[in-house]
């Protein structure tokens, strides 16, 4: 290729731009509250035979304020499969597999999801499998200690990769008060003392399982006028609760603070490199600013990348994780370094980044580019009703609204470079950072 | 005496073409639509299947080289830097006889995003630093992420490796680390001029796209290397004889099980439709319709599930649908264990074995036909329910030689009946010679608990119901019929070597 066709290749703004679009979310929606409080959103998302029913409650670990009792919430997510006052988990089954849907749950910080993806003739039969564990779960002794085993299978089969033990080490030493100190799985310790806090089950459900903190949403060529029916023929008689928990505020960090984790079988150094960080808003602008900084200071194109992965070729793993949370959470980048020599070098090339962008402004042109980018990047995710539904949960999960994200990219559009400039020199102080190494225990003893 | 042989091979190989057995070359798929974004699949017929003696591994390096390395007018950084504002990247997947190229762009930009990947596919760079960066990568692959960070995925890897030593599916797609060890650059370039030609590739594009574009790539794809469509008959391996364990010992909490035979049954089979009925019942992906499921982690609580295939799943702990284009002429009937206490493996085990039978022995129930045949009839539009999967579909259905799999699969099981499942599982699945893998710590002292033989009592610690007890009462001395000599130990460091 001649060196013209390269320059154009390169020259990246004489491609398109996607400007800011009149709506940056451009599926028509519906947004309708029953009378007891339970929000019910409809999303067109144009022809289709498949339907996504997304159920989101406001609870994950976040809400696990008491002692001893990490791990709860997505403990509990799985007691949603163990049966209902009219559906055995056996009929339950039954019905989704006769619908030919794809049914599972997740748990995170702040949410839990319950989803199907089925034909959109089967609403109906699974709006009314939905209602009934939501207000009648029903399930024995028997059936929640056996379950609490596989919950404890779930943490075993995660356990053989360490970046999952890094996380845990991160937030655990980041983290003083918040319970984002620890993770949605929880403290082995909880995890095993699950089975004997079957009352405390059915507290929790009466806690959180409530109108007031769920939404209903579909996806798919489903009219309004159907979900809101069968919604309010399914739901209409949950009853209101009036718990609210007493989430700990974080303490300023007052940090640095370092952790080493000594792992017990071969394994390439791991490092996490993190800050605190703001939570997510679409009205202050510090959350939107760092979130152009995931790209460009840490992402492939960034120069940290380049330098550190591709030229040095010193790690083969760096990826950036800053995630929209209710509350201030962690701005981290993950690096796996392929010789222990090289740990510290790696650690502080990081360290370097992100005072770096609290010092020099981003050019004018690579915002615009990235801000470019995020639009297209999540136009690229909209491939399917599920895939839809998939990405609008956090944000209903964080504010109970589809036009939160109209105006969380609205603000994002205004953010200046000196507005990323600004945030970085506010949160990526020494006081606020962590950084977690991991290593095999001989690798450790040996530098 | 060798030109005898000669023509018993190329009459072999008729005959083969003849029965639909080798692939033959699979057509170019477009599939147009109003939609904003454009899917590329851009697919050789040629995979780790075709990897020259000691240097397994090079038809995936040499992918990688293509999609994760720089072209002859472009650095790698050149290209990552260009990808950026399309928001999106370009992927390659190697496996035994496909290898695919995969990205996703908006149609905005369709013509930067087509840009850059032509000139990495029709001029790779072939960079010294792309090749050190990559190799080290595959290596890093095998000894760290399969080895050290993913005890299931070790286990089904290694499951296929045992099953398949000696054959061409014999080692893992990315390769061995001694292969790796010495490769060259000069292999890559070779595997790309002999492998990644006109002869080998398929075009797959979904989208909105216009209607000029197919003609573009495909004159644009004459550039390829010169080279004739390259078939390879893939015959079976050798059956497993009797049941044989081997048991991989790593630092590991837990204890990880797969076990499975080599089965002669692919799509377009007559039986197919049938077998897929019965590994859905018995083990459905991720599914609490898993029969296995249902028996040892809902009733037991044994671990976080059990699940069964007829096809290649890798990955599967991250995904609940499988990547499309892995099709294979040979495929794997499979049990997937996931990680229980290490006190519990023998019981799991016996559990698994005890299950399998049982569908063997009994078949599918008329209920419980007629309800996973109505499950995979509507599952079908939620396998393919993005524009990438039916691209993917399709492709696979060429590879086939069968109609678009949803038709495919909704007109078979239409037609099915209880007695072609039953009869199927009969005929193909057999417990009595299969290969067990398992990952754990203590591996000789399982070792020396399979030789012997003893029961493996299960202790819970909370009550189960009579039901559960009683089969337990069964399963904990349920015969292993493991040859003691068929058990072998080997540290984990051997796997993937």
């Amino acid at each position: 290729m001649n060196w013209l066709a390269k320059l154009m290749i390169l020259t990246c703004l004489c491609g398109p731009v996607l400007a800011a679009p009149a709506k940056f979310f451009p599926f028509p929606y519906s947004v309708d509250r029953l009378t007891n409080g339970l929000q019910v959103i409809t999303v067109q998302s144009g022809p289709s035979d498949l339907a996504a029913l997304y159920i989101i409650v406001r609870t994950g670990s976040r809400n696990e304020v008491e002692e001893g009792k990490s791990g709860f919430a997505h403990f509990f997510e799985h007691m949603m499969f163990r049966g209902s006052k009219k559906f055995t988990p056996e009929l339950r089954d039954a019905i989704l597999k006769r619908a030919g849907a794809e049914a599972n749950a997740y748990t995170s910080d702040d949410r839990t999801v319950y989803h199907e993806f089925f034909a959109k003739e089967d609403l109906d039969a699974v709006m009314e499998l939905e209602a009934d564990r939501f207000q009648n779960l029903n399930y024995s002794v028997e059936a929640y200690k056996t379950e609490a085993k596989a919950v404890l299978g779930e943490y075993n089969k995660s356990n053989s990769n360490p970046i999952n033990k890094l996380y845990e080490v991160l937030r655990e030493t980041a983290f003083q008060r918040h319970t984002y100190k620890h993770s949605t799985m929880g403290f082995l310790k909880d995890i095993e003392e699950m089975p004997n806090l079957f009352d405390y089950s059915l507290e929790f459900y009466k806690r959180y399982y409530r109108p007031e903190y769920a939404t209903i949403l579909v996806v798919g060529d489903v009219p309004r006028e159907q979900v809101l029916a069968a919604a309010k023929r399914s739901f209409s008689d949950w009853k209101r609760g009036d718990y609210a928990p007493i989430i700990p505020i974080e303490p300023p960090a007052q940090g640095p603070k370092t952790a080493q984790v000594d792992w017990p079988a071969p394994t390439l150094p791991l490092l996490a490199v993190a800050y605190h960080a703001p939570a997510y808003s679409d009205e202050k602008i510090d959350k939107a600013a760092l979130d152009f900084l995931v790209p460009i200071a840490f992402g492939e194109d960034s120069d940290l990348y380049q330098r550190l992965a591709l030229k040095e070729q010193k790690v083969d793993l760096l990826a950036p994780d800053f995630d929209a949370k209710v509350d201030p959470e962690l701005f981290a980048v993950l690096a796996r370094v392929k010789d222990p020599k090289d740990v510290e070098y790696v650690r502080d090339q990081i360290i370097a980044t992100f005072e770096r962008f609290s010092r020099e402004i981003v050019p004018a042109a690579k915002l615009a580019e990235t801000k470019s980018r995020q639009r297209y990047g999540t136009a690229l995710e909209w491939d399917s009703p599920n895939a839809i539904a998939g990405f609008l949960a956090p944000y209903i999960g964080l504010r109970s609204s589809v036009a939160t994200i109209e105006n969380y990219y609205e603000m994002s559009e205004r953010i200046t470079p000196e507005d990323v400039r600004r945030a970085a020199q506010q949160y990526f102080t020494p006081a606020n950072r962590v950084v977690i190494t991991l290593a095999k225990r001989s690798e450790k003893e040996a530098k | 005496m060798k030109q005898m042989s000669w023509l018993v091979m190329a009459l072999a190989a008729t005959v083969a073409q003849a029965a639909g057995l080798v692939p033959q070359k699979m057509e170019n798929i477009f599939q147009q639509t109003q939609a904003p974004l454009v899917t590329f699949r851009l697919l050789f017929q040629t995979g780790s299947a075709f990897d020259p003696a000691g240097k397994e591994g090079v038809t995936s390096l040499t992918a990688a080289m293509l999609a994760k390395g720089g072209s002859q007018s472009l650095s790698y950084e050149e290209i990552t830097k260009a990808m950026y504002p399309l928001a999106t990247s370009f992927e390659a997947q190697t496996d035994k006889e496909l290898t695919v190229f995969r990205g996703t762009t908006h149609a905005d930009n369709l013509d930067r995003y087509y840009g850059l990947i032509r000139q990495m596919l029709l001029e790779p760079g072939f960079r010294d630093e792309d090749f050190a960066r990559l190799r080290s990568d595959a290596m890093n692959y095998l000894k760290v992420s399969l080895r050290e960070g993913n005890d299931e995925e070790l286990g089904k890897e290694q499951l296929y490796n045992t099953l398949y030593r000696g054959h061409a599916y014999g080692h893992h797609n990315s390769g061995t680390v001694s292969s790796l060890e010495k490769m060259t650059i000069q292999d890559v370039k070779d595997c790309y001029a002999r492998q990644f030609t006109r002869g080998n590739i398929v075009i797959g594009l979904a989208g909105g796209f216009p209607n000029d574009f197919p003609a573009r790539i495909k004159q644009d794809f004459d550039a390829l290397p010169a080279g004739k469509f390259l078939s390879k008959l893939v015959v079976a391996p050798s059956p497993a004889e009797g049941r044989r364990v081997e048991i991989i010992q790593r630092e590991t909490r837990s204890t990880a099980i797969s076990f499975g035979f080599p089965i002669q049954v692919r799509r377009g089979d007559k039986d197919w439709p049938a077998l897929a009925v019965a590994a859905s019942f018995l083990g459905q992906h991720r599914s609490s319709n898993s029969h296995l499921y249902q028996r040892l982690r809902e009733a037991r609580g044994l671990n976080y599930g059990d699940y069964a295939y007829i096809e290649y799943f890798p990955r599967g702990m991250y995904l609940f649908r499988p990547d499309p284009n892995l099709a294979r002429q040979q495929q794997i009937f499979q049990i997937w264990i996931r990680p229980v206490p290490p006190e519990a493996g023998q019981f799991a085990l016996r559990a698994g074995l005890f299950e399998f039978e049982k569908l063997i022995q009994d078949g599918l129930s008329k209920d419980e036909f007629e309800s996973t045949r109505a499950f995979l009839s509507k599952y079908a539009g939620v396998l393919l329910q993005t524009a990438d999967a039916q691209l993917g579909y399709a492709l696979d259905s060429e590879y086939y030689g069968i109609p678009p799999f949803s038709a495919y699969l909704r007109e078979a099981l239409a037609k099915l009946t209880l007695a072609d499942v039953n009869e199927a599982i009969r005929r193909h699945l057999t417990s009595k010679n299969l290969q067990i893998v398992v990952v754990t710590k203590e591996a000789d002292a399982l070792a020396e608990a399979l030789r012997k033989g003893l029961p493996s009592r299960m202790v819970y610690s909370s009550p189960k119901p009579k039901e559960i007890l009683d089969e337990d009462k069964l399963i904990e001395k349920h015969p292993l019929h493991i040859d003691p000599d068929k058990i072998t130990v080997l540290p984990v460091t051997q796997a993937f070597q």
